[in-house]
This record gives C-alpha cells, sequence and structure tokens, in this order.
C-alpha cells in the first residue's frame, strides 16, 4: 500500500471508531443520569466524627397540578438546608405521576440508580411494593422521639394507603378528595337546600337544569374509578376490600352505577353517557353552565379565582338521607431502594422537615391540596386562611366521610377492567347489572395469581 | 509505481473496507433494532410480571402469551380498531395531501400564506394539537360541533365518549395533523414534473382533469409509494392524540396496537405478553414493508 492508501484506511478506521463510540456514549448517556450525580457523596472520604459527612439526595416530584410547584418546592429545600448545611437536596421535577413511576421503573430495570425520595400516588402503593422498588420506613419512624404521635397526626383518611404487609411505606404530602361543589347562589334564588340524599341531589340537579343552557350537574367519566367511589361508598360498599379482593358486582354498587346513569336518563340533569370533560368542568361551572360539578378539591382555588358567585363544597351526599361520602386521592412520599444509610437518614429527615406542620399548612394555602396532618390546621398561617376561605376547612372537614381509594396488587390491569365496563354501563352498552358482573369476573381472573 | 497516481476508483482498495464501512450502520442496526427483536421474541415464551416479586424471575410457558392474546376478545377488539384506524386515515390524508398540493402549487399571491396553513398542523407537536382538538370536540359549545350544526349536523356530539365516534374523532385529528406533511412530498413532486408533457396534453386539447389523472397522477407513482409507506408507518406508530384525547377509551372503542401495548407494559407490567404483542406489531409491519416493496419492484420494471 502506498502511504496514501495507508493514511486513508488509518483515517476511515479512525472515523469509524468515533463513531463507534459515540454509539457508545449516546446508549451510556441515554441510562438515566441520576446515578453520577450521587457519586460524591458515596466517596467522600470519612470525616471526623465532628462534623456530619455531607450528603447528596435526589427527589423526584411531579409537576403536572395547578399550582407552581416547582417554585415553592425550592423555596421549603432552601429551608431545610439552611437547617442541616451538609445536606444537598437536588429535586427533579417531571411531568405527571405516570411520568414519575416510569422513569423510576425504567431506571432500576434497567440497573441504574433510582432516586432517594420520590412523590408518588398513594395508590400505587402494592404495585411498588411488590416490585421491590421502596423500602419500608418503620425504622425511621421507631427511631424518632415521639414517632408513633408523628404518624398519628396524619389523617387516618391519608393513611389509608400507607400500610401493607404490617409496615408503614409512604408519607402523606400532596393529598386531597373528592368534592361536590355547587353555586350557593342559585341554590338560594331556587331555595334549594346542599343535599342530604341521592334524591335530594338528583332533584336539586333537575330543578337547576335548564334545557341547552345548564346542566344541573357534571360528572367527568373520562377516567371513572376516582369520582365513581364516592357513589358506591355512599351506596354502602366501597369498590375496594383488600390488597386482593375487589368488590364491582355487589348489589350495592350496581345501585350506584344506576344513581349515575338516572342523574341523565330519569332527571335530564346530567349529560348523557361517559362525560369527557375533565379539564372543561370547573369552567363550565365557574361560567355557570353547570350549577354543580363533582370534581377534585384540588380545583378549589380555580374556580374560587373564576366563580363569580358564592361556590359551596360539600362531600357528595350518600344513598340514604344524612349520609355522605367521599374518596381520597393524590401522592405521597417514597423512599427508594439503593441508597445509602446516609442517604436515607438525610431523606428521612427531610421528609420530617416538609411535613412539619408549618410547611403542611403553606403547602396547602399555596397549592389547594388538603394538609395532611391534624396539626397543621392548628397553625395560625392556616387558621387566618380559613377564616378568609372557608371552603378550605370544609374540604378537610370531609375527610371523616372518606373511604380508602381503589388501590390492589396488580393495578393498571384491574383499574382498566372497571373502567372498561363501568363505561359500557354509562353509555348504556351493557346493563350496570351484567357489567359489573363481567368487571367482577375478569378482575378476579387478574387478582387470582396474586393471592 | 508510477510518479503519477492513478485516479481512486482504479485503485484495489483493501477488501475489509466495504465491511469496515458499513460496519457503524450496522452495530447500531444490530444493537437498537435486532437485538431488541430477538430479545422480544424470547421473551414472548416467558411470563413475567414485574410488579410481584413472584413472577419477576421470566418462567417459560410456550405459546401460551400468543394463546391469550388471539383468545382475548380485547385484542380482537384492538386488531378490528387499528384496521380501522390505518385503511381510515392513510388514504384519506394521502388524498388530501394531493389536493392540497395541487391548490397551493400555483404562483398566486399570498400562496405562500396558504401554504403554512396546510403545513401549520405539522409544526404543532401531536399533544398540543389533541389538546386543541378536546376543545373543538367539547359537547354543546365545542367549535366542531358547532360547524357541524350550521351544517345540518344534528347527531351525538358527545365525541370523546360516545363509542361509535371516539376512534373517528382520534381518526379525524390524525388526517388533520399528516395530510399537511404529505403535503410537501407532493408538493415536490408537482414541482419536477416536466413542462413540456402537459404542453404536448394541452395541445392535443386533454382537459386539466385528464391531464390531472391521467398524466400528473401517474407520474407521481413514486411519490404516492414513498408517501403511502411513510403514512402507514406513522399510522401505526403515533398514538400520542389517543394518550390526551380518550385513553383508548371508552371501553376501549379507540385503543389500537401501540396503545394497547403500551398498556400491557406499562400499567399492567406484563412483560410476557407486551413482548407477545411487539412481536404480532413487527409481523404486521413487515408484511406491509415486504408487500410494498413488492409492489414497487413491479411497478418500477
Amino acid at each position: 500500500m502506498s502511504l496514501k492508501q495507508r493514511v486513508f484506511s488509518l483515517a476511515v478506521l479512525l472515523l469509524v471508531l468515533g463513531l463507534a463510540l459515540a454509539a457508545c456514549g449516546s446508549k451510556a448517556t441515554s441510562t438515566p443520569a441520576p446515578a453520577a450525580t450521587q457519586a460524591p457523596a458515596a466517596t467522600e472520604a470519612p470525616a471526623a466524627t465532628a462534623a456530619p459527612k455531607p450528603v447528596t439526595i435526589e427527589v423526584y416530584y411531579p409537576v403536572a397540578v395547578d399550582a407552581p410547584i416547582a417554585k415553592i418546592l425550592n423555596g421549603y429545600i432552601a429551608d431545610f438546608e439552611k437547617a442541616n448545611p451538609n445536606i444537598t437536596v437536588k429535586p427533579v421535577f417531571s411531568g405527571g405521576y405516570g411520568d414519575v413511576k416510569t422513569t423510576i421503573q425504567t431506571t432500576i430495570e434497567g440497573g441504574g440508580k433510582p432516586p432517594v425520595l420520590a412523590v408518588m400516588l398513594a395508590a400505587d402503593l402494592y404495585d411498588l411494593v411488590n416490585a421491590g422498588y421502596v423500602v419500608p420506613l418503620d425504622d425511621f419512624i421507631k427511631a424518632m422521639p415521639n414517632g408513633s404521635a408523628y404518624i398519628n397526626d396524619f389523617f387516618p383518611a391519608f393513611m389509608a394507603n400507607s400500610r401493607y404487609d404490617g409496615k408503614i411505606w409512604s408519607i402523606p404530602f400532596q393529598r386531597s378528595v373528592v368534592a361536590l361543589y355547587y353555586n350557593a347562589d342559585l341554590f338560594q334564588q331556587e331555595g334549594i337546600q346542599p343535599p342530604n340524599s341521592w334524591q335530594a341531589l338528583a332533584e336539586a340537579a333537575q330543578k337547576l337544569t335548564i334545557p341547552n343552557k345548564r346542566w344541573g350537574i357534571e360528572w367527568p367519566s373520562g377516567w371513572p374509578y376516582w369520582l365513581f367511589q364516592p357513589l358506591a361508598i355512599g351506596s354502602g360498599q366501597n369498590i375496594v376490600k383488600s390488597p386482593t379482593e375487589v368488590v364491582f358486582n355487589d348489589p350495592k354498587v350496581i345501585a350506584a352505577v344506576q344513581y349515575y346513569i338516572d342523574l341523565s336518563h330519569k332527571y335530564q340533569a346530567m349529560p348523557e353517557g361517559v362525560q369527557k370533560n375533565w379539564g372543561n368542568a370547573p369552567a363550565d361551572f365557574a361560567k355557570g353552565a353547570a350549577a354543580m360539578i363533582v370534581h377534585s378539591s384540588g380545583s378549589l382555588s380555580g374556580i374560587l379565582s373564576q366563580a363569580k358567585f358564592k361556590v359551596g363544597v360539600m362531600a357528595v351526599p350518600g344513598k340514604a338521607p344524612g349520609t355522605y361520602a367521599t374518596v381520597t386521592g393524590g401522592g405521597n412520599f417514597y423512599m427508594l431502594k439503593g441508597a445509602t444509610p446516609e442517604q436515607q437518614q438525610a431523606a428521612w429527615k427531610f421528609i420530617e422537615f416538609i411535613t412539619q406542620p408549618k410547611y403542611a399548612a403553606d403547602f396547602s394555602i399555596q397549592t389547594g391540596y388538603i394538609a395532611t396532618r391534624k396539626s397543621a390546621y392548628d397553625t395560625d398561617a392556616m387558621k387566618a386562611y380559613i377564616a378568609k376561605v372557608p371552603q378550605a376547612g370544609q374540604l378537610k372537614d370531609m375527610l371523616q366521610y372518606a373511604g380508602a381509594e381503589l388501590s390492589c396488587m396488580n393495578l393498571g390491569k384491574v383499574r382498566n377492567i372497571f373502567h372498561k365496563y363501568l363505561q359500557a354501563a354509562y353509555n348504556g352498552q351493557m346493563t350496570p347489572e351484567e357489567a359489573m358482573q363481567k368487571a367482577q369476573q375478569e378482575a378476579d381472573k387478574a387478582l387470582e395469581m396474586f393471592k | 509505481m508510477s510518479a503519477a497516481a492513478p485516479p481512486l476508483s482504479h485503485r484495489k482498495a483493501p477488501k475489509w473496507l466495504p465491511y469496515l464501512l458499513v460496519s457503524p450502520t450496522l452495530v447500531i442496526v444490530l444493537v437498537f433494532t435486532a437485538w431488541p427483536t430477538v430479545q422480544a421474541v424470547y421473551m414472548s415464551f416467558f411470563r413475567q410480571y414485574l410488579n410481584f416479586a413472584k413472577f419477576r424471575t421470566p418462567t417459560f410457558i410456550g405459546l401460551h402469551n400468543y394463546r391469550e392474546l388471539f383468545t382475548s376478545p380485547d385484542f380482537l377488539q384492538v386488531l378490528k380498531n387499528t384496521a380501522i384506524y390505518v385503511a381510515g386515515t392513510v388514504p384519506a390524508s394521502i388524498v388530501l395531501a394531493f389536493l392540497f398540493a395541487l391548490l397551493v402549487n400555483r404562483a398566486v399571491k399570498g400562496i405562500g400564506l396558504a401554504r403554512l396553513g396546510f403545513f401549520y398542523p405539522t409544526i404543532l407537536p401531536m399533544v398540543s394539537a389533541a389538546t386543541i382538538w378536546m376543545f373543538f370536540f367539547t359537547p354543546d359549545y365545542g367549535l366542531f360541533n358547532s360547524l357541524l350544526e350550521t351544517l345540518g349536523y344534528h347527531g351525538p356530539e358527545n365525541w370523546l365518549g360516545n363509542p361509535h365516534l371516539a376512534l373517528l374523532a382520534v381518526m379525524i385529528v390524525a388526517i388533520w395533523k399528516n395530510a399537511g406533511y404529505l403535503m410537501i412530498f407532493y408538493l415536490a413532486g408537482l414541482q419536477n414534473l416536466p413542462e413540456d408533457v402537459f404542453e404536448a396534453a394541452s395541445l392535443d386539447g386533454a382537459s386539466w382533469w385528464t391531464q390531472l389523472w391521467k398524466i400528473a397522477f401517474p407520474l407521481l407513482r413514486r411519490t404516492t409509494l414513498f408517501v403511502s409507506t411513510i403514512a402507514i408507518i406513522d399510522a401505526f406508530q403515533v398514538v400520542d392524540h389517543i394518550f390526551v384525547m380518550t385513553q383508548g377509551g371508552p371501553s376501549g372503542a379507540s385503543t389500537v396496537l401501540l396503545y394497547y401495548l403500551w398498556q400491557v407494559r406499562f400499567e399492567d407490567q406484563n412483560v410476557g405478553l407486551a413482548s407477545a404483542l411487539t412481536v404480532v406489531l413487527i409481523v404486521i409491519m413487515l408484511a406491509i414493508t415486504i408487500t410494498n416493496f413488492v409492489l414497487s419492484e413491479r411497478e418500477g420494471a
């Protein structure tokens, strides 16, 4: 080979190697980066016992909520780091709950290092524990001087999705309930009392309906299990019984499905069929196109800022007069596997810090979520806020009627089955009886092997 | 060797050079396409659930996943939905794209604006487009319903909640989104057509219509083949708007293959079944691609 040829071949070889390296490089960076950022803490040489070792922890956080979460959280983190100079908290804000869960899932399955803390759906408890992604928190709670008092200060309804297998796996953080919002001015005008039963609710809705102008009530059902649960609970039978047992075909649940359908077919007070109006319902309500809506408590601040009338909030009336029902929702703090003991200690410190009554109250005031601890409502800031916005206090009082959110083994599958048949009933493709029997059959099959 | 080196093409390149040159592509294809495919085929014979310790370790179960798929009414519904979706969106997008291209392939003042108008849905991310369309489809006061009403339509308006309309609704969005993109290829094709053929046809007294269908359209056959290929692939691969608009509902009425695959893999955490679904998807795509290739070769000959 001539020199020129040699040079040419060498150049080609280098080019190929470079490409191959680039390909490898891009592959390496495609596995989530978090692992790298935690290195400093782990490699730090043991310091003198007097000064605590510097520790870095990562916190994954969903931001797909109405409030400016990132700003609020960064403020709390700054306070925390000031109080604990040896701990650095790195928040990672990403899409919604689903995105946080998928990120963590793919990180762990791909052999990467997950963050130390993450806010994920309370209802995802069983899937997260069964998959072995999270660690129990009991040891940290026991190590506290007043551990049981700390846990007991959280509203029991919010702790309902934290216990499994005799252990506590998550700490409530941003939590909500299902609420019935009503136009109190219209109620007064028409001489209607806040409804205290299914019958009263249906009649109020009927009376407030003006064809082609105003619906008596809107009740979104595009992703229907959550807003349906207050009906089932109010009928006397929640749809979930144990981690491996769901109750879809109970006559009381079937009656709840029938009631939802009756609101449109019998009383003509609600749009017919599956309502894809989760996003529109609060706006419809605020502009007077719906006299009542069933929605998340998290929509309160948005509704209050838009509505030009007095807004009432209450739990969803139950079947029997004088009974009410709601269901909890939202996200908890989970601690993930794979962190060093120092990181876990630091993470627990952060949980303790951020769930203090002071911060729980402030978070609730700024976002509209319900404060997770009873003592948060004893703070001056919260008292002043409730004096100004009494609805916030009423939402908290609804917790006494709250049932547990649908949470069980194989949740994704079971929830999809329930949605399929509930919507089939709503759309009149099946009778409520037939739909719920089929849902029960399929769900039992999906849960069978998890028993 | 003489002092002047012979031209490069006359030189004998080392035997290994061609292999070396294709190796980067080969490595990338092997690592990112072939290997995952092999893995999917392999895993489709196993049972593995990631959400339960007992089933995290894969167990060999033979063809069970495939049997489960093809006896599941859900999956058959998904196949039917996918067939309707592809058969409905692909030809409609192509016809619209061709018409748009004819419309804007003229030197008229302000034609740039019209081109932009047709092309703009392409620039919009699918998620944003879907969000906008959700408002269009709103019952009672949505823009789409208002428009239909002025045209005399008084049928059901609950597009996203009605099991008979939800699939149609997501198809409308896909067509709206794709037609402008495909138009670009036809526009390029039209502008490359030889003028003289049309001049000759005009002299022979061929009408505009005849020129269009007997000359322009056949000459654009290659473009049509290319456009139909990418339109079909797109129809299988783009499900973002379904996530936003219907979540596959109501009752699975708008669930297509890729969305179902996502549900099985990420919601149910059922790796084995998801792998079997992946294999089914690959087989379908392969069949379509090969058919397309064979057809194009035959016509090209």
